[in-house]
């Protein structure tokens, strides 16, 4: 289970509009002058007003924790807290956040870094390639979006990022267009990959870099993977102290097991922050989730969107 | 029992895992707690046990020895602000140890202390602070139950009861 993390209630002391209806929000906490270090590639938990919580990544500069930075894309198809903090998030107010946590560290090496982002995708990368900027490392940043006028962060990341090291791709403009497949059929030596985007860039590039060893394809979602179409079905989760539990089709495994009395902590339930992660010990697991590696997926199972055939023995 | 204390820092936090809020003045239900601190308002614990942790106290005396590393546990010493170690209030001068299964005044208020407070591996994670759970062992603070209720601000003097 992942640990614990104090919630602070922050103030909104700056808000801005960027360019393809993402909101950048800047916070301060009221009584210290400094927030808890992060690291490039962390994110908060964003509380919201309901109970609900979303993880947004923090795309300041680590160096200054005087603030932190988020974005907020407006998603109107979403699940509705985008809509709600566009709304709602003005200077002054105040937003429960977590402290950071970061499941998309940057490896500390000398090897030649490929940052991917696809649109609001670029605010974790945008935190990396400020840091691999500045230690003067070597990376590329490739940035696609549908266009120029929509791609968020552009005057920023022109700003920070070297232009030897930035790579814009717009879809409408034929001249800059990337072929993923193309950028990743070769790797060059050492290299590692970074990539976070919506579903369909996250789908592409875990295509694109199938054939890149284990360990150089690092990335972070922030929506849940493309599911499989099949319907769900029950199965049946035993504890370790031989306690049965029945998952029906229609609940969740993390719901059952909390109504059999077990406490399990989760936060985004949508199978992306990591927080519900437990161990299993025998079964076959359906994972539906966007946060583990295919290592993990061995032994590691996120109750809140994956399911299981038969019977999963969990080490709970 | 001869001893007077004081009342140093009064904490709340709305929730559990928020970060603790210092007020100049609280006020105190009977059977109840601390309006406004997440025991008052039921979302404390996911734990279903009847608790009595309507008001936590610790002496500020345990704070100060642990920020000296004291008693020596290796490689541990924590330097715990009154608004890190998640309880309500902050003591000088209180022998919180001895007064379980007794009453005591805080200010206008009675409180009735139920049991040691155990310390949990939660704080630790939640702190960052590998050791603190050690290093809180045995003093860790004093869970009580509101008898009689009021407002009480920092400053306020802490005195033993007559049973
Ligand atoms: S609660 Fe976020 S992954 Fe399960």
């Amino acid at each position: 289970m992942a640990s614990p993390r104090i919630i602070m209630k922050l103030k909104v002391v700056a808000t801005r509009k960027e360019p393809g209806d993402v909101l950048v929000v800047e916070l301060q906490h009221p009584r210290k002058p400094l927030l808890p270090a992060f690291e490039p590639g962390s994110h908060v938990d964003v509380h919201l007003s309901d109970g609900r919580v979303r993880q947004y990544s923090l795309c300041g500069d680590p160096a200054d924790l005087s603030r932190y930075t988020i974005a907020v894309k407006r998603e109107p198809e979403g699940r509705g807290g985008s809509t709600w903090l566009h709304a709602a998030v003005c200077v002054g107010a105040e937003l429960p956040v977590s402290a950071p946590r970061n499941h998309f560290p940057l490896k500390q090496g000398n090897w030649p870094v490929l940052l991917l982002a696809g649109g609001i995708g670029i605010t974790p990368l945008l935190a990396m390639a400020g840091v691999l900027n500045r230690q003067g490392k070597p990376f590329e940043l490739h940035y696609f979006t549908r266009g120029r006028a929509v791609a968020p962060f552009l005057a920023v990341i022109e700003q920070v990022v070297d232009r030897s090291k930035l790579r814009l791709h717009f879809d409408d403009d034929p001249e800059t267009r990337q072929d993923i497949e193309a950028l990743l059929s070769t790797r060059p030596s050492d290299a590692q990959v970074y990539y976070c985007g919506p579903p369909g860039f996250m789908a592409a590039i875990a295509r694109a870099s199938e054939h890149w060893p284990e360990g150089s394809v690092h990335f972070e979602a922030f929506q849940p993977a493309l599911l499989d179409d099949a319907p769900p079905e029950p199965f049946t989760i035993i504890l370790r102290n031989g306690t049965e539990i029945f998952v029906p089709a229609d609940t969740s495994a993390l719901s059952a097991i909390r109504a059999a009395g077990v406490l399990l902590m989760a936060s985004c339930e949508n199978g992306v922050c990591g927080t519900c992660e437990c161990g299993f010990l025998e079964g076959q697991p359906i994972h539906r989730d966007a946060v583990l590696s295919k290592d993990a997926r061995s032994h590691r199972f996120m109750p809140c969107v994956s399911r299981a055939t038969g019977v999963l023995r969990l080490d709970l | 029992m001869t001893w007077q204390g004081r009342l140093l820092h009064i904490h709340i936090a709305p929730a559990a895992s928020y970060e603790m809020e210092e007020l100049a003045e609280a006020q105190l239900i009977a059977g109840r707690g601390i309006v406004g601190d997440r025991y008052f308002l039921g979302t404390g614990t996911y734990s279903p046990k009847p608790d009595v942790r309507e008001v936590t106290l610790i002496e500020v005396e345990v704070l100060e020895a642990m920020a000296k590393g004291q008693p020596k546990i290796p490689g541990f010493k924590a330097e715990l602000a009154p608004e890190d170690h998640r309880r309500n209030l902050t003591t000088r001068g209180v022998p919180l140890g001895h007064l379980v299964g007794k009453r005591f005044r805080v200010g206008d208020t009675i409180l009735r202390a139920a049991r040691m407070n155990f310390p949990c591996r939660y704080i630790e994670e939640l702190l960052g602070m590998p050791g603190l759970y050690e290093g809180l062992l045995n003093r860790s603070g004093l869970n009580c139950t509101i008898e009689f209720g009021g407002i009480i601000r920092p400053g306020d003097p802490i005195l033993p009861m007559d049973e």
